[in-house]
């Protein structure tokens, strides 16, 4: 016990040596909680898509994509499907969608939402697990409905100028009357939307999207008919009852969708991030360990005489060994603390940066750019993650010394005192 | 050997020969035919530089084992001993002086003296009562928590001499202890080693005739030879 303590005395002799080695190891240790941070965003996004796209299904009108103004494409569930649909059995949930196309240049458009305030906000193509994250301003609430307010993606936001990181509630202008080569032009008249918030979905297209009080699209868009209707089951293992129930209550008028091959693609995407992010940890770790096996191993170096000394004065190897794994132990902990305190400074900073260089390059085009956003990371201070720093510290300065301590052990008392 | 021979000659070496390779060729760094040494005294062993004198002293250590012949101390056959028993040895047996003191920095005169007995498992209180006693021998009980760089030489070898001592062992072997000291010191060290040899053996390796002189007995190697043993003029 006493070699130990010897051994954690022995990190503080050269403060230096103590701060220069600790600061090596403490950007290998700020990189891995960054990795460790991005790793538990990804989880627990994958974790909400499981959830939530499980025991739901999606409603369009048969062989249409439902919106107002799509040309050739502009079919829609009656309003009465609302009602028959939430009285099959299992049923426990119904959220009805409308949605109308707004072009943009280029031939791009965005896709204008009509929902009840309050309900799961679902992105256009693999984004049914829906509710992305707020980035600025504040979510669209149940005291929100009969108003002309809106939440906007970050990239439609772009086309609007309206900046996430200086926001202020600002105005934009829809127009049913706009259209272009799949748009086609509805009646009526240009109407202010407050935009009160804008989020981040984590793609592009997701990001282009604007969600208003449904009875607000109305006024907008002249229609009373449903684009998408979402159907939330009470378990996932009675959706194919449901899907049954519906089929009885609506005949073929609609096409029953289970989005779970939108689920499967962002679980492949989950799935890359994560394997990116265990690949930086195993990196920055190593990093780690190298740091401190060539510290040791320098250490062992300048302390030869010392260590033949102890092995003189009796002092068994075991003993030997136990105060210079100590030392690194030590000296692994002060750099982990220190790349710990990083980490809450100023993991905020440049995560985005870090994200960019390692994940992004691995995503598809449409991801490469967004997801970042959507992640709801955390810097903050806990106790399992000090533990985990902690306990990977030790494994990481045992490992990191063992090579330098076998040679300690195996190390002659003559030959350490050669110099004598 | 009965245990009067045990007694008697408190070290034995028989036919014992230490090589080393370098490079291609072998050198021969200690070849003795037979050497007793008493249990009590002070012992300089003497001779110029690579006549063998240190890589006698690490085998009486057992810091090294010999590459053939058998060397006996303290009744202990040292090369049937496992590297757990050598250590054992150390310990328990032998306490080393060397000649660059060999504090650990970091730890004051105290702590230094009292770490031998940490290996032994002494308790705290006792291992703090004797490091002090023993400084208080050497002359350095108000000295006891300073660390060696704020010591001069002489006062580190004094608390070299103290650390040797700890754990009251049998054998003190010193290693040139006064080969970086002024003269006034190495004086004094040498009075302090003979005080000490009183109870115990203390072998010294010197290359300083003068102060060989001032031991009990003379054992002279060159080559790695033993070429004369016997009583120094100071004990005659």
């Amino acid at each position: 016990m006493r070699m130990f303590l010897y051994g954690f005395r022995n990190a503080f002799r050269n403060r230096m040596r103590l701060w220069v080695v600790a600061i090596l190891i403490a950007l290998p240790f700020f990189f891995f909680l960054l990795m460790q941070a991005l790793g538990s965003a990804v989880s627990e996004h994958l974790d909400q898509l499981q959830r939530n796209v499980n025991n739901t299904l999606q409603l369009r009108a048969s062989g249409s994509m439902g919106h107002v103004n799509m040309v050739g494409s502009d079919t829609m569930l009656l309003a009465e499907a609302v009602e028959k649909v939430r009285n099959v059995e299992h049923v426990v949930n119904v959220e009805p969608y409308a949605l109308a196309m707004d072009p943009m240049e280029g031939g791009n458009f965005a896709i204008i939402v009509g929902l009840r305030p309050g309900d799961a906000k679902r992105l256009e193509s693999h984004g049914e697990a829906g509710n992305p994250r707020i980035i600025a301003g504040r979510d669209l609430t149940q005291a929100d409905v009969g108003q002309p307010m809106g939440l906007i993606g970050q990239r439609y936001a772009q086309w609007f100028n309206i900046d996430p990181k200086s926001f202020q509630e600002t105005e934009i202008t829809l127009d049913p009357r706009r259209s272009n080569n799949v748009i086609f032009p509805l009646p009526g008249n240009p109407q202010k939307i407050r935009i009160i918030g804008v989020y981040a979905s984590g793609y592009v297209f997701g990001d282009l999207q604007l969600f208003i009080p449904l009875d607000i699209f109305r006024e907008i868009y002249p229609t009373d008919g449903i684009s998408w209707l979402f159907v939330t089951v009470d378990e996932a293992r009675n959706v194919a009852a449901v899907e049954r129930g519906i089929r009885e209550a609506l005949g073929d008028s609609a096409d029953i969708i289970a989005p779970k091959s939108g689920a499967a693609f962002e679980s492949s995407i989950a799935a890359t991030l994560n394997r990116v992010v265990r690949g930086g940890i195993a990196l920055t770790l190593s990093l780690a360990g190298i740091v401190i096996f060539f510290t040791m191993m320098i250490v062992a170096g300048e302390r030869i005489r010392e260590i033949g000394t102890l092995k003189a004065l009796g002092a068994s190897n075991r003993g030997i060994v136990a105060q210079f794994v100590a030392e690194a132990v030590a000296l692994s902990a002060v750099g982990a603390t220190l790349g710990f305190v990083f980490f809450t400074l100023l993991s905020g900073l440049v995560t985005r940066r870090v994200f960019t260089l390692t994940a992004a390059p691995f995503l598809p085009a449409e991801y490469r750019e967004t997801l970042f956003e959507s992640l709801n990371l955390s810097f903050g201070l806990s106790s399992p993650l000090l533990l985990l720093v902690l306990v990977t510290a030790f494994a990481v300065a045992v490992l990191g010394s063992s090579y330098a301590a076998w040679k300690i052990a195996h190390l002659s008392p003559v030959e350490a005192l050669r110099d004598e | 050997m009965n245990k009067q021979n045990v007694e008697r000659a408190f070290i034995e070496l028989n036919n014992v020969m230490k090589e080393y390779r370098r490079g291609a060729d072998i050198v021969v760094a200690l070849d003795l035919e037979h050497l007793e040494i008493d249990a009590r005294g002070l012992l300089g062993v003497i001779g110029p530089s690579g006549s063998g004198k240190s890589t006698l002293l690490h085998l009486l250590g057992a810091m090294d084992r010999p590459t053939r012949g058998t060397v006996v101390v303290a009744g202990q056959e040292l090369e049937m001993l496992k590297p757990v028993e050598l250590t054992r040895f150390r310990r328990e047996t032998v306490g080393f002086v060397f000649q660059s003191f060999n504090l650990i920095p970091n730890l004051t005169a105290a702590e230094n003296v009292a770490l031998p007995m940490e290996f032994t498992g002494r308790p705290k209180e006792e291992r703090r009562r004797r490091a002090l006693e023993l400084l208080e021998q050497v002359g350095l009980g108000h000295r006891a928590k300073h660390r060696p760089h704020e010591l001069s030489g002489g006062e580190q070898q004094r608390v070299a001499i103290a650390r040797a001592l700890a754990n009251d062992p049998r054998l003190i072997l010193a290693d040139e202890p006064t080969g970086n000291l002024d003269s006034q010191s190495g004086q004094m060290i040498y009075k302090l080693l003979k005080e000490i040899a009183g109870e115990r053996l203390v072998i010294v390796v010197t290359h300083d005739l003068r102060l060989s002189e001032r031991v009990d007995r003379v054992v002279e190697l060159q080559d790695g030879r033993l070429i004369s043993q016997e009583a120094s003029t100071s004990r005659r």
